[in-house]
Formats: C-alpha cells, sequence, structure tokens
C-alpha cells in the first residue's frame, strides 16, 4: 500500500471480501493484508456485521406442508442415528447400568428373532446394510469436512489474533501462536516451471533442517501456509525453490532462514 | 448448544423450529428451487447434528446463515462447472457486532434497510451475497465498470450498517 489511492482500493475490496463476493486470489491477498493493515480491519470489523444481516432478508415463513415434511425427514434420520447409537460394541459403553444392559440384550435378541423369521425380513436387513453403510461414509464425509473448516478456522484465527509471535523476513513473516506456525508470504518471486517452493523446519540440537510442506504462492507472489510441525522444538523455518513434489534436503540456496526468536 | 452436544435430540428439534426459516430461505433464494432448498436445509441441519462443535463462538443465526450460503455456492459451483475464481468463503470470525445484529433485527427490518439504498447499491449487495457469483461477475453481466462495483459495494454495506444501526437502537 503505497498511496492513498491503492489503500482507497484496498478498503474496496475490503468491503467485498466481507460480502464473501471475492473470488480465491483476491481473497487470499486481502486475508494477508489484513494481518497488517489496521485501518482495513477496522473497516471489515464495521462491515462484516452488514453483510452477514443480508442474510435475515432471506428467512419467509415456510408453508406448513413444506414444513412438517422437512422435519419429518430431518427428524426420522437423527432418530436413526441415534439408534445406532444404541447399538455400538459393549466396550464403548461399560458406564451403562446392568439394567440398561439387559433392556438392551432383550431388545437386540428380540430384533434378530424377528429379522430372521421372514425371507423377507432377510431382505430389509439387505437394505439397513446398505443404508448403514451410505451413513457410515456420509458421517466419514461430514468429519472430514469438519475437520478440514476447523483447520481453516484456526488458521483465520491464527492469522488475525494479536498474541501471535511475528517474525519478519524480507516481503512477509513467519507467525507463530500457540504451538501452531504459518507463513504469510505478499510477493514471492515466480517459479520457474517444475518448481515448487519447500518449506523447511531445524529443531532444537538437530544438525540439519527436515523436509515440510511444499506450496506455490497464488497471483502476485501471496501465499498463507499452515506448517504441520508444531513449533515447540523448533528454533528456526526455511524456504527454498525445489523440484515439484518437493526434496529430502535443500537444493537451492534458501529464499530465508528464520530463526524462532 | 450443550444439550445438543449430548444428543439431546429435543434439543435440536427446537433449533430447528427456530432457524429452518432462516436456512431455507437463503437455500431458496441462491439455489431458485424448492426441493433443492429441502434438501439442502437438510443437510445443514444434519450437520449440525453430527457435529455440533463446528459451532464455536459467536452468534448463532449468523453462523448458521454462512454454513447454509457455503454450502449452496458448493451447488452452485456444480450445477454450472464454473471456471471462474470460486468464492472462499473463510472468513475471520471475529465480531462483536454480530450478536446485536443478529439477536436484535429481523427479517422485515433487514428488508426496510436494504430497501433505503439506492437500486445501484442494493443490487450489487444482492447479486453478490445471493448470487454466487465474484464481483468481477457482476461487473460483467451488468456491464458496469468494476471499480464502480466494488465502490458501490462498500458504499452500500456502510449505509445499510448505518441503517441497521438506527433500527436497532430505535
Amino acid at each position: 500500500m503505497n498511496g492513498s489511492m491503492d489503500h482507497d482500493a484496498m478498503l474496496d475490496l475490503v468491503a467485498v471480501y466481507a460480502l464473501g463476493a471475492l473470488g480465491a486470489s483476491e481473497h487470499r491477498i486481502v486475508t494477508a493484508h489484513l494481518l497488517t493493515c489496521d485501518t482495513c480491519r477496522a473497516e471489515f470489523d464495521a462491515l462484516r456485521p452488514a453483510a452477514d444481516a443480508v442474510a435475515l432478508m432471506a428467512e419467509e415463513p415456510v408453508d406448513s406442508a413444506t414444513s412438517t415434511r422437512m422435519k419429518q425427514r430431518l427428524m426420522a434420520q437423527v432418530n436413526r442415528d441415534l439408534e445406532r447409537a444404541n447399538v455400538v460394541p459393549l466396550e464403548s459403553r461399560r458406564s451403562r447400568s446392568f439394567v440398561t444392559w439387559a433392556a438392551a440384550a432383550a431388545a437386540g435378541i428380540a430384533a434378530v428373532i424377528a429379522l430372521t423369521t421372514t425371507a423377507s425380513n432377510v431382505s430389509l436387513r439387505s437394505e439397513l446394510a446398505t443404508r448403514n453403510r451410505d451413513n457410515a461414509t456420509q458421517q466419514t464425509q461430514l468429519a472430514r469436512d469438519a475437520r478440514s473448516q476447523d483447520a481453516e478456522r484456526t488458521m483465520i484465527a491464527d492469522l488475525v489474533a494479536s498474541d501471535g509471535k511475528h517474525f519478519p523476513v524480507t516481503g512477509g513473516e513467519v507467525l507463530e501462536r500457540g504451538t501452531r506456525l504459518y507463513i504469510s508470504m505478499k510477493s514471492l518471486p515466480a517459479l520457474p516451471k517444475g518448481k515448487v517452493y519447500q518449506a523447511w523446519t531445524l529443531a532444537k540440537g538437530a544438525k540439519a533442517v527436515a523436509p515440510s510442506v511444499t506450496f506455490t504462492p497464488a497471483r502476485g507472489g501471496v501465499a498463507v501456509i499452515a506448517l504441520p510441525e508444531s513449533s515447540a522444538n523448533l528454533v528456526a523455518v526455511a524456504v527454498s525453490v525445489e523440484p515439484d513434489g518437493g526434496s529430502k534436503v535443500p537444493t537451492t540456496k534458501p529464499t530465508f532462514v528464520r530463526p524462532l526468536s | 448448544m450443550e444439550r445438543l452436544r449430548a444428543r439431546d435430540a429435543s434439543a435440536f428439534e427446537s433449533l430447528y423450529d427456530g432457524y429452518h426459516r432462516l436456512v431455507f430461505g437463503i437455500a431458496l433464494r441462491m439455489l431458485g428451487e424448492p426441493t433443492m432448498a429441502e434438501d439442502l436445509t437438510q443437510a445443514v441441519f444434519m450437520k449440525l447434528w453430527t457435529n455440533p462443535d463446528s459451532f464455536q463462538t459467536g452468534n448463532f443465526g449468523a453462523w448458521l446463515s454462512r454454513v447454509t450460503r457455503n454450502r449452496a455456492l458448493d451447488v452452485l459451483r456444480s450445477r454450472a462447472s464454473r471456471a471462474e475464481d470460486e468464492i472462499p468463503t473463510d472468513l475471520p470470525d471475529e465480531s462483536s457486532l454480530d450478536d446485536v445484529v443478529f439477536t436484535r433485527l429481523d427479517s422485515q427490518r433487514v428488508r426496510a434497510a436494504l430497501a433505503a439504498l439506492p437500486d445501484d447499491q442494493r443490487m450489487p449487495i444482492e447479486l453478490g451475497f445471493f448470487g454466487g457469483i465474484t464481483h468481477e461477475e457482476i461487473a460483467r453481466k451488468t456491464a458496469i465498470p468494476l471499480g464502480t462495483i466494488k465502490t458501490r459495494i462498500r458504499s452500500g454495506l456502510r449505509r445499510l450498517r448505518s441503517e441497521l444501526a438506527g433500527s436497532v437502537t430505535r
């Protein structure tokens, strides 16, 4: 941000960012900029509630038939989920009382007898198994989505937090919050074809760096990277240009080496 | 939320009763198709049921709105096989005014506040929020210069904030 015109343009972008209508590359640029610019951060804080409130205009009465149908579908799924949770293996339910166990066991035996008495029940069991598999797949996907969203949320909270430790490097910084580490760069040089940037970490007492993640910056050289390593036992972070796929040891002069002190 | 984390179905039902109009409304507004809006509403609430810890702090209504919008954007992207920039939806999640806005406002007040904006400010805000398109696409669709669109969004949000602030203090 060299001049007032540039900064006005960034403030306009911050508004579009608050509305959630920026493309991915500009989104990363604004995210990185908000880390370092109090003026833009204040503008974001001012506009975000207004942008959020726009959602409320969509709230409409739902006709009773639709509302009832949606609720029945949802609660049926919730009840199936609760029933499934009630037949988890014994080891995970040791705290339950004997009476509960006896009731559950009786119900289970009755269910098994009922399910095996007629041919039609065989078909029913097969369908149930299929649905359980489908549900398990969906649960796995949901859990994966949730972990990914949690990681993103943690990163954003760390990047904007006031209690992070900032270690400046040319064109960016290394950020440490708790034991989490980030590399936030605003102007990395463009990479030659077939090359990537690779992060390296140096552990306390180690004689050589260990390979970390590889990454490619967005347009304009912007990159915000969460390192998977805990910072607890690290004394430095470095970045170098490496062949696509990364290297086991650095093969070029590092773009930067930053002691975490 | 504590009851929901303890797998209390009645607590979940209460949350559904309180918020399904908002979730369904956002989904319908963005997808334009009631059946898809129903499916998306189902998916949003099931995500809440299966992973109640995904909501941590802040205003629940604002969070649920963002989750709904994100899911709807996913549907719009897959529907259009878009070549354009995707719209990321992760935003810093700290805003003390969220609570004020979502707790004390209702849809009528927001509609009134938006209606008070000039058309040239309201249009890009509504397109940007519900249309699932970037400001660059808004500029292309409307044949208005990109810089003008950005400035109008900013002016519009500032004015909307002012209108809403007046509304919640009245």
